[in-house]
C-alpha cells in the first residue's frame, strides 16, 4: 500500500524583510520575498520522514499567487512527488473560513488521502484556523500542536507538545495533522529533484476546476470583518546597572512592585 | 548523451554572464547558485566599471539596478589626524559610461532573472559538491550523491572556489593570494547624500583609502561609494597581516576606518542596513590557474580575475568579460562537438585577446607595490609631515617644500635612493 499523504503550504513574506510603516501602521512587504511558512517545511519534513520508512505519495498543495510555484518547486526538491498551485483571481482576499473551504474542495479533488500536514499557524497571519478548518470540511480526525508523527498500521501516532507536558495520540486514518514549528529539521533540496521538479511542472487549480462558486470564495466568501487595526506600544523597560551589593534591594524594590511574584506552583 | 550542454557552477557575474550568452545560443544550460535569493552570499565594493553589461542585454542602461554613474574619483591617505585627498571629477566620466555604482543585493537577481529569461534553467538555493569526472574528463557535477550530466562544466563559484580546489583544478589559496573585505551598507536618505558629497540627480562619488592609522603592522586598504539612498563603506585587510598579529581582527579595522574623524561625519545618522565580509582575490597574475581541460572551464574570481592598485578595486568587470568568453568558447565547441581541452582552449585564447589577460599581464607584480610598507605607513606619515610643514604658522622662517620631503624622509628614515626606486617600481606597476 502507498501512502497518500498531503502537506498544506502557504508562502509568507519573509519576516526579517517586513517593515512597520511608522506613520501608516501598515506592513511595508515591498522589499520581502517569499519564504515557506516556517512550520509549513516541518509539515513536510514530517512527512517526507514518514516516506523515508514507508511508501508514500506526498503532494503539495498551496492557495496563493503565481509567485507561490517557487514554494511548492522547493518542497518538490526536497523529496514531494507532486506540486498543486490553487491560484484565482477570485481567491483573492479570503479569510480563514474561505481559505479552509478553498483548500477542502482542493483536498477532495485529489481524490484519496490517507493524511494530510499542515502547519500549526502562519508567520504572517499566524490565526491557527486553517488546519482545523480543512479537518472539519473533510470530517477528519485532527491532531494539532505535534512535533511528530508516525504511522502504524492504519493509525498515527502523534505526539503533542502541551503546556504541562507531552501527549500522544493514536487516531485512523484518515487524519489531519498540524505540525509546530522547529518540530524537526527540514532536509535541503538536492538539484536531481529541482531539475525533475522543474521539468514536471507544478499543476494549477482555480475556482472553476473545483467547481467552486465565485461567492464562496476569496472576499465574497469571507464573513470576517476586520474592524480595525492597532500596534500595540512598546513596553519602556528599565536599563539600570547596578552593582553586585544592590541587588537584594532590587530584587525587594522588584517584590512590592510585583514584578516578581512569590508562589509554590512552578506554572503560575 | 548529457544531460545538458552546459552546466554553470555560481551565479555571481561570472557565472550568471555564461548562463546568459549561453542560453542566448540556444544552449540547454543549468545555472546552479548556492545563494537563495542570487547575491544573497556575495560583497562588492561595488564599482562596475565598463559596459559589459551591454554585451548581455540591450536595455542594460534602463533595466539593471545601477545605482549612481560615477562622476568623482578620489584617492585619499588617512593618518591618526589627517586626511590627504587627490580628488578627481569630470563629466567625461558620465558620457563615456566609465563606471556605476552597484549593490550586489540586487544585480544579482537581475543577472540571473536575465539568464532565466534567455532559457537558462536555474536552481538557486544548492551547493554543488564536486565535479564528476570519467577518463580524466569532467562529465558534470555531482550534488547531494546524484550526477547531472553535461559536455562541459563552467566553474564561476568565486574567491573560494571549493570545488575547483577539491577536484584539483587549482592550487589552495595562500594568504598572500586573498585579502579579507568587510562592508557595511549604510542607509541615508537620497537628499543628504547628494549634500553630503556634493552630487546631484544621479551622479555618483568613490573614494579609495590608505588606513595609514593602524597600528601593529597591520595594512588596510578602504572605500566608501555613493548609491542612490545608501554608502557603502568598506576595508579590505591583507590576510598576511592578520594572521601575523593574532590579536587584530578585520570588524575592528572596519569599525576605526568608520568611526576616523574624517569619515564618521560623512555616515552620521545612517542605519546600517547590510553587513558582510568576504575573501577578495590579490593574488594577481601568479595566482591564475590553468583555465580550461577537458570538459571544463573556470571564469572570475575562481580564476583570479581581480586586480586592485589602491586606486581602484575591480572585478565584477572581468568576471563578466571572462563568463562572456567562456560561454563564446563553448558555443563554438559545441558546433564541433568537441569539448576536449584542445577545443576549449579557444577560451584562453579569446580572454588573451580582450582585455582580461592583457590587464593581468600589464599589471603582473601590482600587488607586491599596494601591500607594501610604503605605502601603508611611511608615504601617509611623511605627506601629513610635509602638509603640516607648509601650512603651520610657527614664528620661523618657512621651508621651501623640497626641504619638507626630505626632512620627512631623513625622520622616517628613508633614503632618497630607496624613496625613488620605490617611486618608480610604484608608477611602472600601476
Ligand atoms: C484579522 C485578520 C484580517 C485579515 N484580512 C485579510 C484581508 O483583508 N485580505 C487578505 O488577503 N487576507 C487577510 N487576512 C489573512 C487571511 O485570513 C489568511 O492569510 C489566510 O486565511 C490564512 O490564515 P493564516 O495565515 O492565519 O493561516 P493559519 O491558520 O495560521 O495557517 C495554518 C496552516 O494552514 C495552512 N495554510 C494556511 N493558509 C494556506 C494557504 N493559503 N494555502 C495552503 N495552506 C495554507 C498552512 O499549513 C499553515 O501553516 C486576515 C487575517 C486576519 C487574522
Ligand atoms: C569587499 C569587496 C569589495 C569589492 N569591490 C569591488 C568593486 O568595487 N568593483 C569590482 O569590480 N569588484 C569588486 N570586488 C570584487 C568582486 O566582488 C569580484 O571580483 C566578483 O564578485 C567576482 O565575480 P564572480 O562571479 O567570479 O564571483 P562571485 O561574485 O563571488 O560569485 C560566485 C557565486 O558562486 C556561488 N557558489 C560558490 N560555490 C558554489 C557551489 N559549490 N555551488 C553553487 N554555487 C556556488 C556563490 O554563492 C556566488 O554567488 C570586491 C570584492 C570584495 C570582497
Amino acid at each position: 500500500m502507498v501512502l497518500d499523504i498531503i502537506v498544506m503550504i502557504k508562502q509568507v513574506p519573509d519576516a526579517e524583510e517586513i517593515f512597520i510603516d511608522p506613520v501608516k501602521f501598515t506592513l511595508n512587504r515591498s522589499q520581502a520575498r517569499g519564504v515557506i511558512n516556517p512550520a509549513d517545511e516541518n509539515a513536510l519534513e514530517a512527512a517526507l520522514m514518514i516516506k523515508d520508512k514507508t511508501p508514500a505519495k506526498i503532494t503539495v498543495i498551496t492557495m496563493g499567487p503565481p509567485a507561490a510555484e517557487s514554494a511548492l518547486l522547493e518542497c518538490m526538491g526536497r523529496g514531494a512527488d507532486r506540486g498543486i498551485l490553487i491560484t484565482d483571481r477570485a481567491f483573492a482576499a479570503a479569510d480563514t473560513y474561505a481559505t479552509s473551504l478553498t483548500l477542502a474542495a482542493a483536498v477532495k479533488k485529489i481524490g484519496r488521502f490517507d493524511l494530510i500536514l499542515a502547519g500549526e499557524s502562519t508567520t504572517d497571519s499566524g490565526t491557527g484556523h486553517v488546519g482545523p478548518g480543512v479537518a472539519e470540511f473533510m470530517q477528519a480526525d485532527q491532531v494539532t500542536y505535534s512535533t511528530s508523527v508516525k504511522i502504524e498500521g492504519d493509525t498515527i501516532i502523534a505526539e503533542r507538545e502541551l503546556e504541562h507536558g507531552i501527549e500522544v495520540v493514536q487516531t485512523p486514518m484518515p487524519a489531519l495533522v498540524t505540525m509546530l514549528i522547529n518540530a524537526n529539521i527540514p532536509r535541503r533540496s538536492s538539484l536531481r529533484r529541482r531539475i525533475d521538479a522543474m521539468r514536471k511542472g507544478i499543476e494549477t487549480m482555480d475556482h472553476e476546476s473545483l467547481g467552486l462558486p465565485p461567492e464562496w470564495v476569496g472576499i465574497k466568501g469571507s464573513p470576517t470583518i476586520v474592524g480595525s487595526l492597532k500596534i500595540p506600544e512598546e513596553k519602556k523597560r528599565l536599563n539600570k546597572t547596578i552593582t553586585l551589593e544592590e541587588i537584594p534591594e532590587m530584587v525587594k524594590e522588584l517584590i512590592e512592585n510585583k514584578a516578581i511574584v512569590l508562589g509554590d506552583d512552578e506554572d503560575a | 548523451m548529457s544531460e545538458f550542454d552546459a552546466i554553470v557552477v555560481g551565479g555571481g557575474p561570472a557565472g550568471a554572464s555564461a548562463a546568459i550568452k549561453l542560453a542566448q545560443n540556444n544552449m540547454n544550460v543549468l545555472l546552479v547558485e548556492r545563494g537563495d535569493p542570487p547575491g544573497s552570499k556575495n560583497v562588492s565594493g561595488g564599482v562596475l566599471w565598463g559596459t559589459g553589461l551591454g554585451e548581455l542585454s540591450d536595455d542594460w542602461e534602463k533595466t539593471a539596478p545601477l545605482e549612481r554613474y560615477l562622476e568623482s574619483k578620489s584617492v585619499a591617505f588617512l593618518t591618526e589626524k589627517s586626511k590627504i585627498n587627490i580628488d578627481f571629477s569630470t563629466k567625461n566620466f558620465e558620457e563615456q559610461k566609465t563606471g556605476y555604482t552597484v549593490l550586489r543585493a540586487k544585480l544579482d537577481p537581475w543577472l540571473v532573472k536575465k539568464a532565466r529569461e534567455a532559457g537558462a534553467m536555474v536552481v538557486t538555493g544548492v551547493t554543488v559538491d564536486r565535479l564528476s569526472k570519467k577518463d580524466g574528463k569532467v562529465v558534470g557535477v555531482i550534488q547531494d550523491g546524484d550526477e547531472i550530466t553535461a559536455d562541459a562544466v563552467i566553474l564561476a563559484e568565486g574567491a573560494n572556489p571549493r570545488v575547483a580546489i577539491d577536484s584539483g583544478l587549482r592550487e589552495p589559496l595562500k594568504d598572500h593570494d586573498v585579502a579579507i573585505g568587510v562592508k557595511e551598507v549604510i542607509k541615508l536618505p537620497e537628499k543628504t547624500i547628494n549634500e553630503r558629497f556634493n552630487l546631484r540627480g544621479k551622479a555618483g562619488y568613490a573614494c579609495e583609502y590608505v588606513l595609514g592609522f593602524l597600528k601593529d603592522g597591520v595594512e588596510a586598504g578602504g572605500f566608501l561609494y555613493t548609491n542612490k539612498d545608501s554608502i557603502s563603506i568598506g576595508a579590505v585587510i591583507s590576510m598576511k597581516h592578520l594572521r601575523q598579529s593574532n590579536q587584530v581582527y578585520s570588524f575592528d579595522i572596519m569599525e576605526e576606518f568608520a568611526s576616523h574623524p574624517f569619515i564618521a561625519p560623512l555616515l552620521e545618522e545612517g542605519r546600517v542596513d547590510e553587513y558582510s565580509a568576504h575573501l577578495v582575490q590579490e593574488g594577481g597574475l601568479s595566482s591564475i590557474p590553468k583555465l580550461y581541460g577537458d570538459g571544463y572551464m573556470i571564469a572570475g574570481d575562481a580564476a583570479g580575475f581581480s586586480f586592485s592598485n589602491g586606486l581602484v578595486l575591480q572585478g565584477m568587470n572581468y568576471a563578466i568579460s571572462s563568463g562572456i568568453s567562456a560561454a563564446e568558447a563553448l558555443v563554438e565547441a559545441k558546433q564541433k562537438s568537441d569539448f576536449s581541452s584542445a577545443s576549449l582552449s579557444r577560451y584562453q585564447q579569446k580572454l588573451e585577446e580582450s582585455y582580461v589577460m592583457k590587464d593581468m599581464r600589464t599589471f603582473k607584480g601590482i600587488e607586491n607595490v599596494t601591500w607594501s610598507k610604503m605605502i601603508h605607513k611611511t608615504f601617509p606619515s611623511m605627506l601629513e609631515n610635509v602638509m603640516m610643514g607648509l601650512f603651520k604658522e610657527e614664528g620661523k622662517p618657512k621651508k621651501h617644500m623640497m626641504q619638507l620631503v626630505l626632512d620627512s624622509m631623513s625622520s622616517s628614515k628613508i633614503k632618497s635612493k630607496d624613496m625613488l626606486l620605490q617611486g618608480y617600481r610604484m608608477l611602472r606597476r600601476m
